[in-house]
């Protein structure tokens, strides 16, 4: 079991690349991947555990549709986010668990606001058995 | 990554450039780039010509596909764009041709406060706005509106938060559209875009997004100067905020519902990010009210802000706001759709521009302009970089027949946020910034380094061209003294 997530650049805004050996992993990984971005996972205790439900009309949509429930989990509901974990995932729904704590401006070290999860260079796919993703951030 | 542009691109003349019409792809009208010779290498770098040609395919579209010498890559459109639709010749309204963050703007509020005098007590001053103003992730206001409240706020923008004793004749008055936008509809905005505004209506935000304490450092017609209340030497607050998670969210939700909207109009697109309906189709119309709701949330946050600001600086020295002649000189949407008349081959059109990271600038005796501005034009805000300069620019008669009232909107990136990350390595950009005489706050790990001032180009050559081309013309430089950024 392995998962991986990184940034990458572009002109003003940032992107993020995730591989995994599974579609949830990669889910996750892309979750967990939006959430350091947003605000550091490593200071962030787990008080609670939330479930979040996505859908979307294909694999790729369902990637956007979950993330802009992760930033709204953060930047809307003021959770600080620990760790995703991807429960099901069908190729047009999604639920997960997500541990989080309240976010405190004062002790959790914060990024930059995301404003939007886009559709631009958006990518899930499966190579030689093991899935690779990645969406760009409008900062 | 910005692919090079391998189309044609040819000088126009000192300050212009062209993207000759290419029926092979579709182009309708040519694409006009404002552009000196020293700025058109970072524009040509900065990814955005594809996007000009690309926006000069939709249906509708008259004049140019235009962009200002602060172009760089956006989604679908460039940032920095401008582009004009028939609405009564089958032109469309794109989402993508505003962008998610709608009527993000900007406003300057003008002092009778002096440099001088507050200079010496700059870092005390910075840091009393620091607290006072809500900026970065997860803070909230202190504003909260319930949901009647919010809708209200929706449909009518600033002339809500007046009745609510939160604005003056004055501030509606020097507002765009008087901070309220005809034809809005709350009942075009999702509940989830709603909730994600209740309570951010007077927050900052972060990313690009500021309040900054500023002087005027240079005054280039003091005339139009004094008329705004900027001589030499006042202190000034400018503000660069939008409409925060809720205009996001709208902008989210209508590409997504639009998807399919282009197919069902015949009308075939070379990237699917330029999403667009018939102006009159029911699509359009559910986006444009929707839109112009989150444009008075917009208006409405800057006007909280600059609320806030005025009570900090009230606190501060010890004297109303009123006392301190903290007065709005002008509020800017630069991201924004709005139907305009133009004349177009003799004859009086009824158009849906878009701006897209561009500035209206409505010369002398538009209708538009209030009292106080008729005769001058309308004021253009300019923000720059936090450690350089801002401008303020006067709207002029050659905008309304070159570009549609339009002009640039700041400065433009050139590095990318981890570039500037980068070259930032084991430098603190806040003691630079102090060495140039600027207090720079940020609540993000990052924030100073991805928006120093090398990741933008210089303001001053981006605001020359579009003097030089006519299409502005240049009141006053504004230098910062001290930054707050989310």
């Amino acid at each position: 079991m392995s998962k991986h997530c990184e940034t990458f650049e572009h002109t003003a805004d940032v992107g993020l690349k995730a591989s995994a050996d599974t579609l949830g992993e990669l889910f996750e990984a892309l979750a967990e991947g939006l959430a350091d971005f947003i605000c550091r996972r490593e200071q962030v205790k787990t008080k609670e555990t939330i479930t979040i439900e996505a859908r979307g009309d294909d694999i790729e949509a369902l990637a956007v549709e979950f993330l802009w429930k992760i930033m709204d989990t953060i930047q809307t509901n003021r959770k600080a986010v620990a760790a995703v974990r991807v429960m099901k995932i069908e190729p047009n729904l999604v639920h997960a668990q997500v541990d989080c704590e309240p976010l405190n401006p004062a002790r959790h070290e914060t990024g930059t606001e995301v404003k939007a999860v886009t559709y631009h260079m958006l990518e899930v796919r499966e190579v030689e058995g093991r899935w690779a993703g990645q969406v760009l951030l409008d900062i | 990554m910005a692919r090079q542009f391998e189309g044609k691109l040819e000088r126009l003349d000192g300050n212009r450039w062209r993207i000759p019409r290419d029926a092979s792809r579709g182009m309708r009208v040519d694409g006009i780039i404002y552009s000196s010779d020293e700025l058109i290498k970072d524009v040509v770098a900065g990814g955005g010509l594809d996007q000009v040609a690309n926006v000069a395919t939709l249906p509708g579209i008259v004049g140019a596909s235009l962009a200002m010498p602060d172009i760089h890559w956006g989604y679908g459109f460039c940032i920095g764009g401008v582009a004009a639709m028939d609405i009564d010749a089958g032109g469309v309204i794109s989402p993508g041709g505003v962008g998610y963050d709608i009527n993000c703007g900007v406003r300057l509020l003008t002092s009778d406060l002096h440099a001088d005098d507050v200079r010496p007590r700059m870092e005390t001053l910075t840091n009393q706005v620091f607290r006072d103003v809500p900026c970065g992730v997860g803070v909230g206001g202190p504003y909260t509106f319930s949901g009647g409240e919010i809708s209200r706020l929706l449909n009518e923008g600033m002339k809500y938060l007046h009745h609510r004793g939160l604005a003056s004749d004055e501030d509606l008055a020097a507002t765009e559209s008087a901070g309220s936008i005809g034809g809005a509809d709350v009942s075009a905005v999702s509940m989830e875009a709603r909730k994600r505004g209740g309570d951010q209506c007077g927050t900052l935000g972060s990313g690009n997004h500021f309040a900054e304490i500023q002087y005027v450092d240079q005054v280039y017609d003091a005339a139009a100067a004094a008329a705004m209340g900027l001589e030499q030497g006042r202190v000034t607050v400018m503000i660069h905020s939008g409409s925060r998670g809720l205009g996001h969210q709208v902008c989210g939700d209508y590409l997504k519902t639009m998807q399919s909207v282009p197919k069902r109009y015949g009308i075939d697109l070379p990237d699917r990010q330029l999403v667009c309906a018939p102006f009159d189709a029911p699509e359009a119309q559910q986006y444009l009210a929707a839109m112009r709701a989150a444009a008075n949330f917009a208006w409405c946050n800057r006007q909280l802000l600059a609320e806030q600001i005025r009570k900090a600086f009230s606190h501060f020295f010890g004297k109303s706001a009123a006392q301190l002649g903290m007065a709005q000189v002008y509020d800017v949407a630069h991201n924004i759709a709005k139907v305009e008349t133009y004349e177009i081959n003799g004859k009086m059109r009824r158009l849906c521009v878009h701006r897209k990271g561009a500035t209206r600038a409505f010369g002398p005796g538009s209708p538009d302009l209030p009292d106080r501005y008729r005769d001058l034009g309308q004021p253009v805000l300019i923000p720059g970089d936090m450690g350089r300069a801002s401008h303020v620019l006067l709207g002029t008669a050659e905008a309304m027949r070159q570009s549609f009232g339009s002009t640039c909107h700041g400065a433009g990136r050139v590095l990318s946020r981890g570039e500037a990350i980068r070259k930032s390595a084991g430098r603190r950009i806040d003691k630079e910034l102090a060495a140039m005489g600027v207090i720079a706050k940020s609540r993000s790990r990052e924030g100073l380094a991805e928006e120093q001032p090398a990741a933008y180009k210089d303001v001053d050559d981006v605001v020359n061209c579009v003097a030089a081309a006519g299409i502005s013309h240049k009141v006053a430089r504004l230098r910062p003294m001290g930054v707050i950024k989310g």
